[in-house]
């Protein structure tokens, strides 16, 4: 009872805090807005100040467990010919996000490409546009999803999870999302829902599809009171940005699931500490999220069918042993270990022992094991 | 001019099929093309040389266009120039060989045999008469039909006729065998490419299509005419030198029966037979008044004891001054003979004069330009030759050092340009901007330099954009201004043009609208074959070419990054008033002000253009 206390009052808490996190952003854009307008009036060139991206200044921040950016800047000034351009393009962006942000309507990266058209501002292709948002999102810290741009890949959720929309036309609209078995999208208008209530103890975040339906098949969500995650390979960033509010708002431990190779211990990683592309933002990770497998050492351990590693899978394994995050535990020990047998195994393999072997056998015990790491 | 002796012993006719390939006479189509500049070429010479504006009118009609090609057409040439005078037209077009060409001057043909390498040609393939009009005093058009008699090398006048006319001029008239629909483009291509390097003649042509194609002149003003001059030391060759020492009044001369006709009339014993004392006697009262040549004849006649009799037998083998024996050959017994010579004799020193020639001082002051008597001393001391060295004595291996010291010395004054006729810096300018209307030009004349001693004046020039439709380096070659139509590949000019590295003259050579005028003027243009379609590169000519290239392409150059700043200033403005205006609108928005931002001053300033007057023009705005 003293748990769903304190998880009402996260709520609560975290509802008023996105509301702020809008206003927050409005006020930003509006901030960044009125300083150029100044610089205009003043007869000054306006300018931007971008954090540099750098490899030289991504840095890893072992406080926060994630890659963060470090203090170089660059200036995108219109004085400079050949910066007036983006500088504009980034202008407009941010003209564009506030507009979005202000009708909470989404849009898609490819959306903004088009967009664009209609107010002059040319983008050669949408590799431009793409580059000109996560400028932005550099110039704000923000995530794009913040101001409504969202990624065509989507991922999806099951589980006995009540949510409340708050997009136009929605709002108030409440949904259990255990009432369709193929799962709910993990669009635009889901993660910006408020999370309401749920019986769930754990999210459970796969990597692929076809688990995902088998789990839901399975009723690993009531059997393991879950909430199932499809992440469909690497976890897009609004995929990342649910999890992280299920764990932080609704105070769930996060489980991950992969394939039993380099690609899927690095997808684990992504979720806990983020990536470097992303270093930019702050916000998208679950530092405590643990991944549960397929380790290196459970393909011997539950004598899983292996194929070859490919010679690109060890370069991986080699690349990713000099990332700060392979220095220690179990992530240097599986990656060790993949290097040795140099074999990989996927979630399917399982299936040699029966199709429901993966979450009658393996599930639980691997469960049971996560809770001492 | 030696040759001209050897040419007299062939027969024309024969000299004409040995020589029509390399004449350009090989094929119905170079023929036309061939005959279409020998004619134009005289014409212009002969307007050049009078000081008149030339205005050249060229047909060619079919006479009969259904038959398909090769086949016969008239060609005709008319011109204003000085016309001939009557009495030399038959030996003018009727004879090979006949022609006032001959020296050191710039002039378009080399000995006028073109002409009547055409004529001939003509004859030869279609049997039909030449029609010469000439009117050469302003008063009387003298009318001529004529054929060629081959084998004598005389002309057949078959009509001759006298009009009134008040228009000078000539007009030449053949018909031949030839090819248009092959020669036309090249004929065409001569035809304006001679206007752009004429400007101040006005050439048409009526093509037997019944195209008519008319290049008025440009200017009205003409470049000073060449004058004959000596060659100049630089640049010589020690073949040259030998060959100026033979080819002079101090050689020995040949005693054929014309020069004894000129040692008789000179005496003035020109009718009857004189014994060999009568013409000692009348030589030693007539001395004084007698020519070189004569004086040195009867001194060979002295010492031979010879009367003119005498003297039509023999030859003259050697005259052995170290030995003081004269070596001559006799055709009546066939046998070789000496005869002593008297060292105290006054005939003596004649011989030993003329055979030891001049001092290498006086030879080079008088034959050679730029090269007066002290310049003659200074170099003698800086080639450490003794200055009266008598140039009849020197050894091939004096003569070497003698032709290596004129290269190097470096106190000659550069060569005389008179004889030359470059079109000068403003004509050319004219020609090249009238021509192709370009964005940008530039013209050189090089200083006068010399090659095997004949001097030559590089004059080039070079044109960007515009009206230029042609993409690359397009090179008009001329010589003498004449247009070098054919053989291109293996000329000179194109080699130094390919030489250049253009990138470093901020050009893309494979895409600019790029146009060279490169003009060779010389007393005798080094071309590869008789053809006259390419030049020899001779290191020296080259050397002049490059430097001319060079000074013009720094100059496109300069235009070129100013066109560049030009051209990034412009888009700099272009930038500016379409995102300036964006920008003010964004922030606007953004910021939620009602009012746009005033930066119509920052406008105004980045959308200002400096002109190349230094005014300031603004950008119209685009949308």
């Amino acid at each position: 009872m003293a748990k769903k206390q304190t998880k009402k009052e996260t709520k609560k808490q975290t509802k008023k805090e996105k509301l702020d996190k809008s206003k927050n952003l409005i006020s930003l854009l509006k901030k960044h807005g009125a300083r150029v307008y100044e610089d205009l009036e003043n007869g000054e060139f306006p300018k931007f100040s971008i954090p540099n991206r750098s490899i030289s200044n991504i840095i890893y921040d072992k406080k926060l467990r994630q890659y963060v950016l470090g203090t170089n800047t660059s200036l995108r000034s219109s004085r400079n010919s050949s910066q007036l351009r983006s500088f504009t393009q980034l202008l407009w962006l941010a003209f564009f996000a506030n507009k979005l942000t202000h009708e909470k309507k989404s849009s898609t990266l490819r959306d903004v490409y088009y967009s664009s058209q209609a107010f002059a501002v040319d983008f050669e292709d949408q590799g431009e546009s793409d580059n000109i948002i996560v400028d932005l999102e550099a110039v704000l810290s923000q995530p794009r999803e913040d101001f409504y741009v969202f990624p065509e890949e989507r991922s999806s959720i099951f589980g006995d999870l009540t949510i409340e929309y708050t997009i136009p036309g929605y709002e108030g609209k409440t949904q259990n999302l255990s009432s369709h078995p193929d799962g709910y999208a993990i669009g635009p208008s889901m993660t910006s829902a408020e999370l309401v209530d749920t019986s769930a103890e754990l999210v459970i975040a796969i990597e692929k599809g076809g688990l995902f339906t088998r789990f839901v098949e399975e009723q690993v969500d009531k059997k393991f009171k879950s909430i199932i995650i499809n992440t469909g390979g690497q976890a897009p960033r609004s995929t990342r940005t649910l999890l992280k509010r299920l764990h932080d708002e609704m105070g769930l431990p996060v489980v991950i699931l992969t394939d039993g190779d380099v690609y899927g211990e690095h997808i684990a990683m992504v979720i806990k500490s983020g990536s470097a592309n992303a270093a930019h933002l702050k916000g998208l990770t679950v530092p405590d999220a643990k991944w549960m497998g397929v380790w290196a050492t459970d393909i011997d351990k539950f004598k899983l069918p292996t194929i070859p590693m490919t010679e690109s899978d060890i370069k991986r394994c080699y690349d990713l042993l000099k990332d700060p995050r392979y220095q220690e535990g179990l992530w240097k020990r599986e990656l060790e270990v993949f290097i040795k047998i140099k074999r990989k195994a996927e979630l399917e393999a399982f299936s040699k022992y029966g199709l429901n072997n993966i979450t009658e056998k393996y599930l639980p015990k691997k469960l049971e094991e996560s809770k001492s790491f | 001019m030696s040759s001209k002796e050897e040419f007299n012993q062939i027969s024309p006719s024969e000299f004409f099929y040995r020589n029509r390939d390399l004449a350009g006479f090989s094929n119905p189509t170079r023929s036309l093309y061939t005959a279409v500049r020998e004619f134009v070429e005289n014409s212009l010479d002969a307007c050049d040389h009078s000081g008149i504006l030339p205005n050249i009118h060229m047909t060619i009609k079919a006479v009969d266009p259904e038959k398909p090609d090769p086949k016969q057409y008239i060609l005709t040439v008319k011109d204003n120039g000085p016309g001939i005078p009557s009495k030399h037209v038959p030996l003018a077009f009727g004879t090979v060989l006949y022609g006032s060409k001959f020296g050191l001057k710039q002039a378009r043909g080399m000995f006028g045999l073109g002409a009547t390498m055409a004529i001939l040609y003509g004859q030869i393939t279609t049997n039909k008469s030449v029609k010469v009009k000439s009117n050469a005093d302003g008063k009387t058009r003298f009318d001529f039909e004529m054929l060629l008699d081959i084998q004598k090398n005389k002309p057949v006048i078959l009509k001759k006729q006298e009009t009134p006319s008040s228009e000078k001029g000539l007009s030449v008239s053949i018909c031949l065998d030839g090819d248009y629909s092959k020669a036309g483009t090249k004929i065409r291509d001569y035809v304006y490419q001679t206007s752009l390097i004429t400007p101040y003649a006005t050439i048409s042509f009526d093509d037997p299509k019944g195209e008519k194609f008319n290049h008025k002149a440009i200017i009205r003003s003409m470049p000073p005419a060449p004058t004959i001059i000596a060659p100049h030391p630089y640049g010589i060759d020690v073949e040259t030198i030998r060959r100026m020492l033979v080819d002079t009044h101090y050689q020995i001369p040949n005693v054929d029966d014309k020069m004894i006709e000129k040692v008789r009339k000179e005496l003035g014993m020109s009718k009857k037979k004189f014994t060999y004392d009568e013409i000692m006697k009348k030589t030693e009262k007539k001395w004084k008044s007698l020519t070189r040549p004569v004086r040195v004849v009867i001194s060979l006649m002295s010492f031979l004891e010879a009367d003119f009799e005498k003297l039509q037998r023999i030859r003259i083998e050697d005259v052995d001054l170290r030995n003081n024996k004269l070596v001559y050959w006799d055709y009546s017994t066939s046998q070789t003979l000496v005869a002593e010579m008297d060292v105290e004799s006054h005939f003596y020193k004649q011989l030993a004069n003329t055979v030891q020639g001049e001092s290498l001082t006086h030879f080079l002051s008088k034959r050679f330009q730029r090269v007066g008597p002290t310049a003659a001393l200074e170099f003698c001391k800086f080639a450490k030759f003794k200055p009266e060295t008598r140039v009849g004595n020197m050894t091939d291996h004096e003569l070497v050092k003698l032709s290596d010291a004129l290269q190097t010395y470096e106190g000659f004054r550069s060569p005389d340009p008179t004889c030359l006729a470059p079109l000068g810096d403003g004509p050319l300018e004219k020609g090249i901007e009238r021509r192709f209307e370009p964005d940008f030009m530039a013209v050189v004349q090089r200083t006068a330099s010399a090659y095997s001693g004949f001097p030559f004046v590089i004059e080039m020039g070079i044109a960007y954009g515009g009206k230029i439709e042609t993409r690359g380096t397009t090179v008009y070659r001329f010589a003498n201004r004449i247009p070098l139509l054919y053989d291109e590949g293996s000329d000179v000019v194109l080699k130094v043009v390919k030489d250049t590295d253009w990138n470093r003259y901020k050009v893309k050579n494979d895409s600019a609208p790029l146009i060279i005028v490169s003009h060779i003027c010389s007393t005798r243009v080094p071309y590869k074959t008789v053809g006259k379609e390419n030049v020899a590169d001779r290191p020296e000519i080259e050397k002049e070419l490059r430097l001319a290239l060079q000074f013009l392409s720094r100059k496109l150059s300069g235009y070129m990054s100013k066109k560049g700043q030009a051209e990034m200033a412009k888009k700099r403005a272009n930038l500016y008033s379409k995102y300036l205006p964006l920008v003010a609108q964004f922030c606007t928005e953004l910021s939620g002000n009602k009012k746009e931002p005033n930066y119509k001053e920052m406008m105004k300033e980045e959308t200002a253009l400096t002109n190349s007057d230094g005014s300031l023009e603004e950008v119209k705005k685009n949308g």
